[in-house]
């Protein structure tokens, strides 16, 4: 115990009071910064014996503060749920976001969906049972059906484009994700140097922290902390950053919706060429890739199909204008069979070529027949309890069940999400009253240390100045 | 210190997605309103969807059975008039032969005269027989002529003497409901060779030359009873036309009020939740603006 040990002590609680003031004003100028960590001095009590034994003696009880350790203050286990939550609510976000585009492809209910257009369709075959020998009846009941195979390919159209847009908007996260495993890579490998050399990490930490959000939130990426303040993180078991080195993510698979049977869009290593399993956005993504988009494509196709089935069928059974069979009403555009929502297309025919009769010139004594029974047939087809129309209105339901059933999974998901954010804030978050507190405290102190140092500056004076007059 | 520590980013946050939420709602019953619609995509409500796409395809179809059911109106009344009309002219065929079987002193001339009348109103119940809707002959069948009979009396409308063949024409007036609308020359007039037109060629022909009229007498009340059967038989067609007009023109209001039932928003009651909403949405603002301002800052000094 020396003379100015006293001194050493105060300024050691200068030092501290300082640094924490220093680190109140970082907490205050951060207050809306996202992702910062509020930050904390330790301080701990310098001094005592190290190791108490009979000869080492001592009775100093002055020492000081450290305050040299400043730390982020967070919940691992909070931060570990919020990167599952996030990944989890942006999967559901984009699930339900997919299913409120196909719904939108389909216009219903409204004027312009394909019910009405086939509505119009029945109408106008009754329409042509009525006056089955007028052009105008003949011709517009091909206009109708014309634009039901126009709306069946503009939906159909909506749904491709769909598709295309969602993998181009993969394939740029699948970049993003890339770029922001690379800086994750980075911070790591400055966190670690900074770490040994015992530098302050937690700005460093926060940053790299962010971006693992981010990742969770795109790819459905979880963080698992190593040594040395660096973090590991894997997507699906499979590791996209250990330590400063990368694994890239590539989007591989077909890049059209026909070729999604044989080679399905999937997320792979490189190098590796392991398929991930995916979360977040991407799993979403491919969700709509996969599944849902292509879904409601064969739905349609086969909807297209049974179009083209059921009026083909209906006008072979009747006879044209000069009493010859009907023919096929639709086809693939080019003569053939192979008939998708994409390629069903009217045929080329007269108006006279309608088929608006059922009874064979035969019947009639050789001339065409002037009855409009098969016009009459194609307006009962309307009738069918498992006909078109059923058919598609089952489609447009079973759509809005599963949209709606995302939408509000989507909507639990965002709460249970900002539930765990809010507890994260409430960890981590910046309060402005605490940090008031503190800077009083600190600042309290601050003034305690300095009075420190006059009390003892004055009873050196008395020593010094005053002492040892005797005999002068 | 128990329980959750609250920060000013804290509040900020809850206060910001409450707002949100607030204005989201507000917004979804604004688009309610301006759209007058409840339901404006599938998932809204699926059931109600299902609904609306089946009510909206009814309302089609009612309005297509209107159009086909005022098609048969015309039908009905043309033939109408058309039988109705034969009846007289062929009851005034029936009066002048009546009238020359009976004169014993009748001269040549007098006979010339009712035989020449008679021609004259055998062309004209050729020319009603031959009446058309569109083009089409109401008394043809299913034939793609345009008419019925040609000038001679051959019968070219479609159906056999001995009634086979005939195709019925008939309009949808309901989607369970067909009703025939035609009457064919051959159920009217009776069968090519025994029709209407022949008896009355016979009648004119055997007054000029002054031969017994007796037999031709039997055979036009025959061809007059068919006239009269066919005549009713329009009648009850017409009514149960005009019948089916009134239900389907009910039909078509029970639809229309079904369909705002499923799809059309309640303006009052949404109107009502719109400013429960807004009031509730000004009362978060202003709680907002005032629990984010203060904090210790502002009592320190």
């Amino acid at each position: 115990m020396s003379t100015f040990s006293g001194l050493n002590t105060a300024s050691t609680a200068l030092w501290a009071a300082q640094r924490g003031l220093d680190v109140t004003g970082q907490n205050i100028a951060n207050v809306n910064t996202a992702g910062y960590s509020r930050q904390r001095v330790d301080q701990t009590a310098m001094g005592g014996t190290a190791v108490p034994a009979i000869h080492s003696v001592g009775t100093a009880v002055d020492g000081g503060v450290s305050a040299d350790k400043v730390q982020r203050v967070r919940d691992a286990f909070l931060e570990a749920r919020a990167q599952l939550e996030t990944s989890a609510t942006a999967r559901l976000t984009a699930e339900a976001g997919t299913l409120s585009q196909v719904e939108d492809a389909f216009r219903e209910p409204g004027d312009h969906g394909l019910q009405s257009m086939l509505s119009d369709v029945w109408s106008g075959f009754s329409e042509l049972s009525d006056s089955p020998l007028t052009r105008a009846s003949r011709s517009q009941v091909l206009e109708r059906l014309d634009v039901l195979a126009d709306g069946i390919r503009t939906t159909r159209a909506a749904l491709d484009q769909q598709w295309d847009q969602t993998r181009d908007g993969l394939q740029a996260l699948v970049s993003d994700v890339n770029t922001a495993a690379t800086s994750v890579a980075d911070l790591n490998g400055a966190i670690r140097q900074a770490t040994l050399s015992g530098l302050p990490v937690n700005e460093l930490s926060d940053r790299r922290d962010a971006l693992v959000l981010q990742l969770s939130q795109s790819i459905g990426a979880t963080a698992v902390p190593r040594a040395d303040g660096v973090v590991d993180v894997t997507i699906g078991g499979t590791g996209l950053v250990a330590g400063s080195t990368v694994t890239a993510v590539r989007l591989a698979g077909s890049d059209t919706a026909d070729g999604i049977g044989t080679d399905a869009p999937r997320l792979v290593t490189q190098p590796g060429g392991s398929t991930l399993r995916t979360g977040g956005t991407a799993a979403g993504q491919l969700t709509a890739l996969t599944r849902t988009v292509p879904g409601y494509r064969t739905q349609l196709d086969e909807f297209a199909r049974s179009v083209a089935t059921t009026f083909n069928a209906a006008h072979t059974a009747g006879y044209d204008l000069d009493g010859v069979p009907g023919q096929a009403l639709f086809d693939d555009g080019a003569g053939g069979t192979a008939i998708t929502a994409a390629t069903l297309t009217v045929r080329a025919l007269t108006p006279e070529q309608v088929a608006a009769a059922r009874t064979a010139p035969a019947g009639t004594g050789g001339k065409p027949s002037a009855d409009g029974d098969n016009a009459d047939a194609f307006f009962q087809l309307s009738l069918a309890p498992a006909g078109l129309d059923a058919s598609y209105r089952r489609l447009v339901v079973a759509l809005g069940v599963e949209s709606s059933v995302a939408a509000r999974n989507a909507e639990v998901q965002s709460v249970v999400s900002a539930q765990v954010d809010a507890a994260r804030e409430s960890v981590s978050g910046v309060s402005l009253d605490e940090e008031m507190t503190n800077m009083m405290s600190f600042q309290h102190a601050y003034s305690a240390a300095a009075r420190m140092v006059t009390a003892i500056d004055q009873a050196l004076d008395t020593l010094i100045s005053r002492t040892g007059l005797v005999g002068r | 210190m128990t329980g959750m520590r609250i920060t000013q980013r804290a509040i900020a946050q809850t206060a910001l997605q409450g707002l949100n939420r607030n204005l989201g709602d507000l917004g979804k019953l604004q688009e309610q309103l301006t759209s007058g619609k409840v339901v404006s995509r599938p998932s809204d409500s699926p059931t109600a969807v299902n609904r609306s796409l089946q009510i909206r395809k009814d309302q089609a179809a009612t309005t297509q059975h209107a159009r086909n059911i005022s098609d048969a109106q015309s039908w009905m009344e043309t033939t109408d008039t058309a039988l109705t009309s034969m009846v007289a002219q062929v009851r005034r065929v029936r009066d002048l032969t009546v009238q020359a079987a009976n004169d014993g002193g009748m001269t040549d001339a007098g006979r010339t005269a009712i035989a020449a009348e008679v021609s004259a109103l055998r062309d004209s119940l050729l020319g009603l027989a031959n009446e058309n809707v569109d083009g089409r002959p109401v008394f043809g069948g299913a034939t793609s002529g345009a008419k019925a009979y040609e000038a001679d009396g051959t019968w070219v409308g479609v159906g056999s003497a001995d009634g086979t063949g005939v195709v019925p024409i008939k309009r949808r007036i309901s989607n369970d409901e067909q009703v025939r609308i035609d009457t064919t020359g051959l159920e009217a007039f009776g069968p090519p060779g025994g029709d209407l037109f022949t008896v009355v060629g016979r009648i004119a022909a055997d007054v000029g030359a002054g031969v017994s009229v007796q037999g031709d007498l039997a055979d036009l009340d025959v061809a007059i009873d068919r006239l009269l059967t066919a005549a009713s038989t329009v009648g009850a067609r017409a009514a149960r036309i005009d019948n089916a007009a009134q239900v389907n023109t009910d039909r078509q209001l029970a639809l229309t009020k079904q369909l705002a039932e499923v799809e059309d928003v309640d303006l009052p009651k949404t109107i009502m939740q719109l400013q429960f909403q807004q009031t509730g949405y000004q009362a978060a603002l202003q709680a907002t603006a005032q629990v984010i301002q203060p904090s210790l800052v502002d009592f320190l000094r």
